[in-house]
């Protein structure tokens, strides 16, 4: 039973951190109507930050502060540099572009800080018991962490006028603009809150295994991704669905001896969601006009 | 600013910042000469950038080492060395066609690829050309199959099996009575390779006692090893059988959940070299010991390790400086010396000779009882004739080292 326990508050943690990058996926497939293959990236952008800045201060909340300003950074410029010129231009172009703006950030990454994986040991916290149970404290934090920042997000999207207008510019882009919404400022925000949940990502996998190499954003970034289709790719409590089930699903295979399935597992469950709904569990159906 | 002179500067940004970077890492490179017509034509394939990089880096580091010494000494009978290596990456798809240009430049023999899963794949285009290597650390089983490889370091059955026998040796008394366990990446042959050979070396009983744990490279770069660490739990020789990135995650796994006693032993083979030079991580913060098998002492100071230590570390620091290095530097030793012994023995070797002469005259050195080589990783070293290494192996302790 403890046993159980243990595995499900694994994968619940997991599970959050594949939302927190899946939510960057959706937010900027729903709102820019495009697939961001470098997002993954910037959760290595921010790895190495936290690294050279914890390096630096020794203080773990600095590093992430600081993680959270360059990935809002890094996201800003990628948008303004490399997509914003090609809004309205067809989606290959954007596709093949994003992916490379993931080498390139890669590949910079590379040249200042070589190419050996270093540790980075941010936090320490040890492990918890209640009754039989045994947890990480990283574990709870990332969980409840991942979960307080999904509440705020939503209460952003559904309240605040920016996140109105996201919705607006998701809904339909030419009629927001018509409205009087500034698309490219919106968008501009969809980026910097997909980078800023990218940071946050980055050192919750600090967490979880304490080390930074070049292409640590990639696997998670690929498992988002798919968190995102199976929650409905545009839909945001379905990236969490979607990230949550994800995580659970591994843990649990882990924990049941079927480590080397995990991945076959996963890729079943995708294949059978986008079978029986092929929006995605909580996607929108979208009737085409003819 | 208007948008065109937003674009420059963004640019010029970039430029900046690629180019100052460069010149922080580029500028200390030491180059051997190039492939020619008139020098002997030494290729290699190796992993220069990615996860395995320190490897190839080492790697290049200790053969243009050697070669610049050789030559500095007047080369082969006067012909020059020549040395260029490939980035392969560490990924098998990368070594057809480094392989082929390496060829079309000349290649007359190799030190084959850094690590062992490309090397298979290197051998795939070596067998179609007779091309003679010795390879200074893939150490897979396959490798040496192939009729015209060689190894400077041990292969994976000798790391398995000599871990197995260190252990076992007069009555258990290198590190006592132990719970054994292991954890091995499923889908590495280099990792496998040491496993299955690591457990033969035990009897059904004790092999049935011993836990297991594995992971493979579906987990990413930072796998999650609490599953691991339950599994393993109550061992106190945690055997490791896997690249020293992993390892030290795990290690700091266990660390946090405080898993194993103070009292349990890491210990892996060389893959775990460099584990004491990575950034963020001291060995010492760890109460266990960690310690590997190994043919090369990095922190030896005297004789010929010591030697080639200093040497090493003046030039190119210590980030880098590993068995791997030093199993470069003494694989192109052990070619030159083939050489010369083939040479004496009146066989031509120069730019001009071909690659299947070449092959015929090295081979025929390496595989002979009277050749005998001694270097930076071992004494009176020689070779099986299958390729294999004969030589003593060494237990490397790399914290609490007082």
């Amino acid at each position: 039973m403890s046993k159980l326990l243990e595995t499900l508050i694994g994968g619940l943690s997991q599970g959050g951190v594949y939302a927190l990058i899946a939510l960057g996926y959706t937010m900027v497939y729903g709102i820019a109507k495009m697939l961001n293959f470098a997002h993954g990236d910037i959760i290595m952008v921010g790895g190495y930050t936290i690294m050279v800045f914890f390096y630096q201060t020794g203080m773990p909340i600095v590093a992430l502060l600081a993680a959270i300003v360059v990935c809002i950074a890094v996201g800003l410029l990628t948008e303004r540099l490399a997509y914003r010129p090609l809004r309205g231009a067809s989606p290959l172009a954007v596709l093949i572009t994003a992916i490379g703006v993931s080498s390139l950030l890669q590949s910079l990454t590379q040249l200042i800080f070589g190419t050996a994986s270093s540790m980075v040991i941010v936090n320490t916290f040890g492990t918890i018991k209640i009754g039989s149970l045994v947890v990480e404290v990283s574990t709870l934090i990332t969980l409840f962490s991942a979960a307080a920042v999904m509440l705020a997000l939503t209460l952003f999207v559904n309240k605040t006028k920016t996140g109105k207008a996201m919705l607006a510019v998701s809904e339909d882009q030419g009629a927001a603009k018509l409205m009087g919404i500034g698309v490219n400022r919106v968008i501009a925000i969809t980026f910097a809150v997909g980078s800023a949940l990218a940071a946050l990502a980055g050192y919750f996998s600090l967490l979880k295994s304490p080390s930074v190499s070049i292409t640590m954003g990639s696997l998670p970034g690929i498992k988002a991704f798919t968190a995102a289709v199976i929650g409905g790719i545009g839909s945001i409590p379905g990236a969490m669905l979607g990230g949550i089930l994800l995580g659970v699903i591994e843990t649990a295979c882990n924990a049941a001896g079927l480590a080397n399935w995990t991945l076959a597992i996963e890729f079943a469950v995708l294949i059978v969601i986008l079978l029986v709904r092929p929006t995605g569990l909580l996607g929108k159906k979208r009737r085409e006009k003819v | 600013m208007n948008k065109k002179s937003f674009f420059r500067s963004a640019t010029l940004v970039l430029a900046g910042a690629a180019a100052a970077s460069c010149f922080a890492s580029c500028s200390k490179k030491e180059k051997a000469p190039e492939f020619s017509a008139d020098t002997i034509n030494i290729g290699a394939s190796g992993p220069l950038t990615g996860g395995a990089s320190i490897y190839g880096t080492a790697v290049y580091n200790g053969a243009t080492m050697a070669i610049l010494e050789i030559n500095e000494a007047g080369g082969l009978n006067g012909t020059k060395l020549a040395f260029e290596m490939y980035d392969d990456q560490h990924k098998t798809e990368n070594v057809a066609n480094g392989y082929a240009a390496m060829k079309d430049k000349g290649m007359q023999v190799s030190l084959g690829c850094v690590t062992s899963a490309p090397c298979l794949e290197y051998i795939k285009n070596a067998e179609k050309d007779g091309l003679f290597f010795l390879t200074p650390s893939a150490s897979a089983d396959k490798v040496a199959t192939y009729e015209n490889a060689f190894q400077m370091c041990f292969a994976d059955s000798n790391q398995g099996a000599a871990a197995a026998k260190l252990y076992n040796a007069n009555d258990k008394a290198e590190f006592g009575e132990r719970n054994i366990g292991v954890l091995y990446k499923s889908d590495d042959d280099y990792s496998t390779g040491i496993y299955e050979t690591f457990m033969s070396g035990f009897s059904a009983e004790e092999q049935a006692a011993i836990k297991k744990a594995s992971f493979t490279s579906d987990d990413g770069d930072s796998p999650d090893f609490s599953t691991h660490i339950s599994a393993l739990k109550g061992c106190d020789f945690i055997f490791m059988p896997i690249y020293y990135t992993p390892a030290s995650q795990f290690i700091q796994k266990a660390k946090t959940t405080a898993a194993f006693s103070d009292s349990t032993i890491y210990f892996g083979c060389d893959g775990f070299d460099g584990i004491q030079s990575m950034k963020g991580f001291n060995v010492e913060d760890y109460p266990q010991e960690i310690s590997y098998l190994s043919h090369f002492n990095s922190n030896a100071t005297e004789g010929a390790a010591g030697e080639f230590v200093k040497k090493y570390k003046e030039k190119y620091g210590a980030e880098t400086l590993n068995q791997f290095g030093a199993s470069a530097y003494d694989s192109v030793y052990a070619l030159y010396d083939a050489m010369k012994t083939a040479s004496e023995a009146g066989k031509k070797i120069d730019g001009s000779t071909s690659v299947s002469d070449m092959t015929a005259a090295l081979k025929g050195v390496f595989s002979s009882a009277r050749f005998s080589f001694n270097g930076v990783t071992g004494q009176n070293v020689q070779w099986n004739a299958d390729g294999t290494v004969i030589k003593n192996a060494i237990r490397y302790k790399v914290n609490h080292n007082v």
